[in-house]
């Protein structure tokens, strides 16, 4: 006990003549995720041997979980990961630290970083966090079932009926039972990402006014879209129920059962692990042309850091172009800075897609909403459309539900 | 004495202001977990009845307690009874009842989504093969039939070393001396195992009641919707999304206080029955 | 006799038979480990393929063996504490009279009656206090400090054995303690064999707060964050996922085969009474 305190003590002296400070940076992800951000960390050290790293990754649930009983205890970590939009529920509690101070100092770091990314962080009295990677929704589409079935691959000429009839087309009795078992298209039906946001914006609809108060998507123009989702859905039957999903863990495209789905880089490194052939197009085009919803992950600072100037050291580091580099590498997102996105580190990943085409939709993106209470909004429409796609409401009803229901969640977190 | 006693008083002053006293703090505030608590009388009570969540999980979780608490007693008492023999291999057979006790809810969830699927699940197929017609196992009618069924299945293994352990204590000569008196085995049942189970059954009783008021995993697997929800969400579900999703921890310690308050008054009934039973006929 | 007989073959029929529908899903998970994932969804119970090679690749996605050990270490003093304290505080409860007794009582089974989502906070707080933040005692160290379900299960127990024996012990002049040691404690190794096994089996799938106090590198945390960690990433891959969750019960299932046995050696209590 004693030789172990000894050993301790001795321990802990050496590891504070290398470093005087210590931080934590805390995000959600995998094991893989976790190795890369701590090979990050490494070369951060190496370049200032005064601060060390400490990584914790958790899975999503857990991240939240852990967060928000140490940040409500006192003992946040000092930077940590957000997802834009619930980046409003921190920032309006004040718990985040504003870096407009730190950037004004250096204000050439922000050159070069996609615009759209740097928004949902900048609340006009501040700068509380600046992006770490974003994503776009494309077109996921299995070749093997498109050539079996003799079909042409979806093209960037593609509308959204084209998308419907294709869809029907590949929704196949493959063994005669008499029940389906591929469907053309795959979607949960309840989340704005990655389906029906981009859809409704392609209709010429919108979604949410949360500084109103008000849910939009029981417009004329979003009930149009929802229209098609419906008759894709209920009518055509192109898409698995919740429950067929459920039989197949909840991914149709991976599990190999639909043959079309939407998504984002994120899905990459998993889908790579399948056997089929499979491609990436642009999301297809609708009335008013075409639209994708662009959302990223940032770092913000605990505002009860006790190291902040460390902090932001590390968030600079791994906002710069040597940082964003390594975490190309890990393939599930797309770099915040032109530089490297349009470098080979992001370009020619080991799964050989277009990957330009997730950069190059930034140009139709719409940035998902960012607001406060947007996770009981978004829980709150989802339950409601959900009553839809599950045959218990008719589309009219469940959007009126929805928006009925949206807007008092907006309500209680005005 | 005390000296007995002492850890649990410790451990009694840290869970009562921890737990019962803190529950009941938040629940008369507004705290958004991040800011301060702000005093907010008995408001986050009368709001409860406008709350959808709450009220829908409220039914779900009174309709699954009603059915799973009975089924779970009487058939985790009778696996028990059987196993309580020294048969051939009987250690063989307590393990495989203990097994869906500790299987993942997650890996064991996949394949019960297997059985109750519409269309090729285990249960239609022999449903339809012996002539019926397919029974949608996890749509509005039929879900909390098909839940309760899983949550039964995978407590009755705790349920039986509990009676396992309760049944070592009943003397033998009990039973020798009852069947000498001619007693038949009902009647052996009746008048010498149950009472002397007596307290197990409290115990067990208890215990399911406070795991069904807060049974979360196989339901929240069985009836997700992606996306966090689930068409059959109960009352621990509403409070952890309620507190830490939604930032609105007062309405869910009130949500908490509700739910402590119905096991509380149900474990007062069983305590009054088991008194009411222990006495002689 | 014989119809005692006849009772142990209907029992072990029936027996069999539900064992089927408990042991089921478990050996259909031990199948699906053992396939490559390109068969994962193949419902066959027998393998078209056999591979074992799901088990080594999940030890080079993480050093599983490494929060097993945690795991195991922190269920173990666990249960120690657990049979300890809450035995001891059992023993007072039932054979002890004194005022406030039943008061205390109902406030023990209170504790476990309030979900545990709301007082995360205010015991991450207790805990931050005490100053165990950031070590693995707030896992273990609450075991010490007695507990209500343990508490309740045996004095439950303890409520069975004739009171009239520890009257007899006291008047012979036998302290609490001896009574305790020698008469309460042997007499009930069936129900501390049933506490043990549950209060294993709370630890071992503990995983809040494990994940609330523990870094999470894996050498300090536990099994249930790393299973979610590693859920994140393999989520969709069911023969890994099998594979993983087969090593997380195994110890468990191994202590409660060890644990069972002594649900077998009935006490003879004749002439007690």
């Amino acid at each position: 006990m004693k030789l172990l305190a000894t050993t301790a003590f001795a321990l802990a002296l050496a590891s504070s003549a290398q470093a005087d400070t210590t931080i934590t940076y805390a995000l959600w992800g995998s094991p893989a995720e976790g190795a890369v951000w701590t090979k990050i960390a490494t070369a951060f050290e190496v370049l200032h041997p005064d601060i060390k790293v400490n990584v914790e990754v958790a899975d999503w649930d857990s991240y939240w979980e852990k967060l928000k009983v140490q940040v409500a205890g006192g003992t946040p970590p000092d930077v940590f990961a957000m997802d834009a939009p619930l980046f409003a529920d921190w920032q309006s509690r004040n718990v985040l630290l504003d870096l407009k101070p730190y950037i004004d100092k250096d204000p050439a770091i922000l050159d070069g970083v996609y615009p759209i990314t740097l928004k949902a962080y900048n609340t006009g009295t501040g700068i509380f966090g600046l992006p770490r990677d974003f994503q776009t929704i494309v077109l996921y589409y299995n070749k093997d079932m498109f050539d079996a079935a003799g079909l042409a691959y979806p093209t960037d000429a593609w509308t959204y009926d084209d998308l419907r009839a294709t869809a029907k087309k590949l929704t196949l009795d493959k063994n005669g039972d008499g029940t389906t078992d591929q469907w053309g298209f795959w979607d949960g039906g309840y989340d704005m990402e990655p389906f029906w946001g981009a859809l409704v914006w392609a209709y010429g609809g919108d979604v949410v006014d949360p500084a109103a108060g008000k849910t939009l998507i029981a417009s004329p123009e979003a009930t149009a879209a929802f229209q098609l989702f419906d008759d894709m859905w209920l009518t055509d039957k192109s898409l698995p129920t919740e429950q067929q999903l459920a039989q197949f863990g909840y991914d149709g495209f991976l599990s190999g059962v639909s043959a079309m789905g939407m998504s984002g880089h994120w899905s990459v490194p998993e889908y790579s692990q399948v056997t089929f052939h499979w491609d990436v197009a642009p999301l297809p085009l609708g009335p008013k042309g075409r639209a994708t919803s662009v959302n990223s992950a940032g770092f913000v600072v605990a505002k009860d850091s006790k190291n902040p100037d460390a902090a932001w050291e590390f968030v600079k580091y791994a906002f710069s172009d040597a940082g964003q580099t390594e975490l190309a590498k890990i393939g599930l997102a797309i770099p915040v800075r032109k530089s490297v996105a349009e470098s080979p580190a992001y370009l020619d990943q080991a799964t050989k897609i277009d990957h330009s085409l997730f950069v190059k939709a930034l140009d139709y993106a719409h940035l998902k909403p960012v607001f406060k209470g947007y996770e009981e909004w978004s829980s709150a429409v989802g339950d409601a459309l959900n009553t839809v796609w599950s045959g218990e409401n008719s589309l009219q009803d469940g959007l009126a539900a929805a928006v009925a229901d949206g807007d008092l969640a907006l309500a209680k977190n005005k | 004495m005390l000296a007995f006693l002492l850890p649990t008083l410790l451990g009694l002053i840290l869970g009562t202001f921890g737990s019962i006293f803190a529950t009941i703090g938040i629940s008369l505030t507004d705290w958004d977990l991040l800011t301060p608590a702000i005093p907010a009388g008995i408001s986050n009570y009368t709001d409860l009845p406008a709350d959808r969540l709450f009220m829908k999980s409220l039914v779900n979780t009174l309709a699954f307690s009603a059915l799973y608490v009975p089924l779970t007693i009487v058939v985790s008492l009778a696996v028990a009874m059987g196993m309580n023999r020294k048969l051939w291999g009987i250690g063989a057979f307590r393990v495989a009842y203990f097994l869906p006790t500790v299987s993942s809810p997650t890996a064991v969830g996949l394949l019960w989504t297997w059985i109750y699927a519409e269309d090729h699940g285990t249960l239609n197929a022999i449903i339809t093969a012996m002539g019926g017609n397919p029974v949608s196992w996890l749509g509005p009618k039929m879900a909390l039939y098909s839940v309760v069924a899983v949550n039964v299945w995978g407590a009755i293994g705790g349920g039986m070393i509990i009676f396992l352990a309760g049944l070592q204590a009943i003397p033998r000569d009990y039973y020798e001396v009852a069947k000498l008196d001619g007693a038949t085995a009902w009647q052996r049942l009746r008048y010498v195992t149950l009472p002397a189970l007596a307290p197990s059954i409290f115990f067990q009783a208890v215990l399911t009641t406070i795991n069904a008021f807060q049974a979360f995993d196989y339901i929240y697997i069985l009836t997700r919707i992606g996306n966090g929800n689930s068409t059959m969400p109960t009352l621990v579900f509403s409070i952890y999304r309620t507190g830490f999703r939604f930032f609105r921890m007062g309405d869910a310690a009130a949500q908490a206080v509700v739910l402590t308050a119905i096991i509380f008054v149900m474990t007062a009934v069983y305590f009054h029955l088991q008194k009411r039973w222990g006495e002689p006929a | 006799m014989t119809r005692d007989k006849w009772g142990d073959v209907l029992a072990f029929v029936a027996l069999t038979l539900g064992a089927v529908a408990m042991i089921g899903p478990f050996f259909w998970m031990i199948s699906t480990s053992l396939k490559p994932m390109a068969e994962q969804f193949d419902m066959r119970l027998i393998p078209a393929t056999l591979t074992t090679e799901n088990y080594p690749k999940l030890f080079t996605i993480m050093p599983f063996h490494l929060m097993i050990w945690n795991s195991f270490k922190i269920a173990g003093i666990s249960v120690i504490g657990q049979l300890l304290t809450c035995s001891m505080a059992a023993f007072i409860f039932a054979v002890v009279r004194f005022p406030g007794r039943n008061f205390l009582f109902v406030l023990l089974l209170l504790t476990l009656m309030v979900p545990g989502q709301i007082t995360a906070i205010p015991q991450f707080i207790i805990f931050k206090w005490l100053g165990l933040y950031g070590s693995q005692a707030p896992l273990y160290a609450p075991a010490f400090l007695g507990g209500a379900f343990g508490t309740f299960l045996m004095r439950q127990y303890f409520q069975t054995i004739p009171i009239e024996l520890a009257e007899a012990a006291r008047i012979d002049g036998a302290s609490l303690s001896r009574i305790f040691f020698t008469i309460y404690l042997p007499l009930s190794k069936p129900a501390l064999a049933a506490f043990a096994i549950f209060a294993f089996l709370f630890s071992w799938n503990d995983l809040f707060t494990a994940l609330i106090y523990l870094p999470s590198d894996p050498e300090k945390t536990t099994l249930t964050v790393g299973l979610a960690l590693f859920q994140s990433q393999y989520g969709g891959q069911w023969t890994l996922m099998m594979a993983a969750s087969l090593i997380s019960v195994a110890p468990i299932i191994i202590a409660f085969f060890l644990a069972q046995r002594h649900f077998v050696e009935g006490i003879s209590m004749s002439g007690f009474k």
